[in-house]
């Protein structure tokens, strides 16, 4: 099975354990994840002016690209590039102003092939054809959870995951939501499939400071500790999320957020894929756990290694 | 046939420098037209033959809003063609001592801060005249792929289009060719077999060898040459020669 997959420039660099994760995973679903030729940032962020369109050129464009390598969805895990594209798609399938400028503007493009040098400079408009998907919903509407819990091989009952939705993958509603962003449970669905225990917070969907914590780097100490303190004060041994800003705020400046709350001593964070990958039987090695601020690995019963999985197949 | 091409070759076309019309033979590029128009180009041009990069040009036809570039050496002249040579570009340039730089993603940020400010335009790919995916480029650099930077943009030849062009002021072709630099130095894998030629060589391995063929006489040194065992044209893959006192094999 072959789907095209849109990592962003974050993945590539600092957050590579959410890319290696989710190769990994995908492997072990029998999914080969195609990149997009050429694929360059998406943005970051949806431009809220959006008379002005160039921020809508680079995500329409790697959607573009995308239908013309003949592919029709096109799935992410970052939380920030799926909103990005999902809306910079909606707008071109909703506002015929923004379709027309912006297809205007592409129409000029140059396409080179990498191998064959070959140059392609006419295009058709793109028209929103492409389905934006982030990886849950993927897993819940292609995969199917029924199927995954199927090829889980190893046992997480003893992880006590709080599942983070953050508001990339919720907000605006009407634009991107994954699911019903007062009561989601897409999350907490995949978890379950997984085998792990969910744990419920009130938390899950508050914001973590986002990108404040590039400009007013203290500013998002608390509201990233709220988020990390009231999924311990429920219970959970673990936060999991798919936004590699939030991991960066929960996790990366954890020591920031312990200098301001001295009672705080540190809480694990992962990416779900990391959990997936892991359920499906990964190697540790492959997880990227050696990256994180704040240890995971003594939550992965490394007893329970890949070998003692090939036997149990 | 031949009577026609001829003549076409000598037809006159106007065109336009620097505001002034000039008529010049159709046939030629750009640079030679200018110089059949009495420029002397000292600077702007280098190797005439599209690979120094010092003759980038900006020109526009009347009937488009298109700007449209070229290598001046390169690209024959048309019709009524407004032209501006742009001989050199003026880039922001990072000093560094590239032994000293960590082949590490985020090296391209540190050096050009600016590389942040791209908006994904693209119109430095419409620019390049070595048809260089330069955003594709770009891209990596920003998401600190070192080898896909190095390995997308060799064919760059600096003429500085695509950075007179950018929105975000970005010297697209300071930034390939760090990147080249460090992955040459850095990253490329080594070849074996260069090494142990250079380490036989300062061993002594063809000293004696040389020394011989310095003290042969015009002649005699004439004739070894014409003799010499060649390799043959559709000899197999792994051929040596019969002699191989000057030659390493495995
Ligand atoms: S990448 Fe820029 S500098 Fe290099 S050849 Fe293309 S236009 Fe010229
Ligand atoms: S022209 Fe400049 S801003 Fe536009 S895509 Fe190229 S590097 Fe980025
Ligand atoms: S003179 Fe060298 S590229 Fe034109």
């Amino acid at each position: 099975m072959r789907v095209h997959y849109y990592p962003g420039c974050t993945l590539k660099e600092k957050a590579t354990n959410l890319e290696d994760s989710t190769r990994e995973a995908m492997a072990r679903l029998d999914t080969d994840l195609v990149e997009p030729e050429g694929w360059t940032c998406c943005g970051a962020e949806y431009p809220l002016i959006t008379e002005k369109i160039h921020g809508l050129i680079p995500p329409v464009r790697i959607l573009r690209q995308v239908e013309i390598e003949e592919g029709s969805k096109v799935v992410t895990t970052c939380a920030f590039c799926f909103a990005v594209l999902k809306r910079a798609n909606k707008a071109m399938l909703d506002n015929p102003t923004l379709h027309t400028r912006v297809n205007e503007y592409l129409a000029d493009d140059i396409l080179i092939d990498p191998t064959t040098k070959e140059k392609r400079t006419h295009f058709e408009s793109y028209n929103g054809d492409v389905q934006v998907l982030h990886l849950l919903e993927y897993l819940r509407d292609e995969v199917g959870l029924g199927h995954l819990k199927s090829l889980v091989k190893r046992d997480l009952s003893h992880i006590k995951v709080a599942p983070y939705y953050g508001c990339r993958l919720l907000r605006p509603q009407k634009e991107v939501a994954i699911d019903d962003p007062e009561t989601p449970t897409i999350f907490e669905d995949f978890l379950n499939a997984i085998g792990c225990t969910v744990v419920d917070f009130p938390f899950k969907q508050e914001c973590c400071g986002s990108y404040l914590s590039a400009s007013m780097p203290e500013t998002s100490n608390e509201p990233s500790y709220r988020v990390l303190n009231s999924a311990k004060m429920n219970g959970a041994n673990v936060v999991a999320l798919s936004c590699p800003l939030c991991y960066y705020n929960m996790d990366t400046r954890q020591d920031r957020i312990k200098e301001e709350y001295l009672e705080f001593n540190g809480f694990p964070v992962l990416y779900f894929t990391q959990l997936l990958a892991w359920a499906l039987g990964a190697d540790v090695e492959t997880l990227g756990l050696d990256k994180h601020l704040c240890d995971p690995r003594p939550l992965f019963d490394i007893k329970q290694n890949a070998e003692d999985v090939e036997v149990n197949l | 046939m031949s009577e026609e091409k001829v003549k076409s070759k000598d037809e006159l076309v106007p065109i336009f420098f620097m505001g002034k019309c000039y008529e010049v033979p159709s046939s030629l590029t750009i640079q030679k037209a200018l110089e059949y128009a009495g420029y002397q180009l000292v600077r702007g041009c280098g190797c005439r033959g599209g690979i120094c990069g010092a003759c980038g040009t900006v020109f526009r036809y009347p009937d488009s809003y298109k700007i449209e570039v070229g290598l001046a050496c390169q690209t024959v002249v048309q019709p009524n063609m407004y032209i501006a040579q742009l001989p050199f570009f003026p880039g922001n340039k990072a000093t560094y001592n590239i032994a000293d730089l960590e082949p590490n993603g985020s090296v391209f940020t540190a050096l050009y801060p600016e590389l942040y400010k791209c908006i994904g335009c693209g119109t430095c790919t419409r620019s390049c005249p070595m048809d260089i995916d330069v955003l594709g480029y770009m891209s990596k650099a920003i998401r600190g792929d070192i080898e896909g930077v190095a390995k997308g943009s060799f064919d760059c030849v600096m003429c500085g289009l695509c950075s007179g062009r950018c929105p975000a002021e970005e010297v697209q072709f300071y930034i390939a060719i760090l990147a080249r630099r460090l992955y040459a130095l850095h990253m490329q894998p080594r070849s074996a077999h260069l090494k142990r030629a250079i380490n036989s060589a300062e061993e002594g391995q063809w000293t004696e060898g040389i020394a011989k063929l310095k003290a042969m006489n015009l002649d005699t040194l004439k004739k070894v040459y014409s003799e010499r065992e060649m390799e043959p044209h559709m000899g197999p893959e792994d051929w040596i020669p019969g002699d191989t006192n000057y030659v390493n094999v495995d």
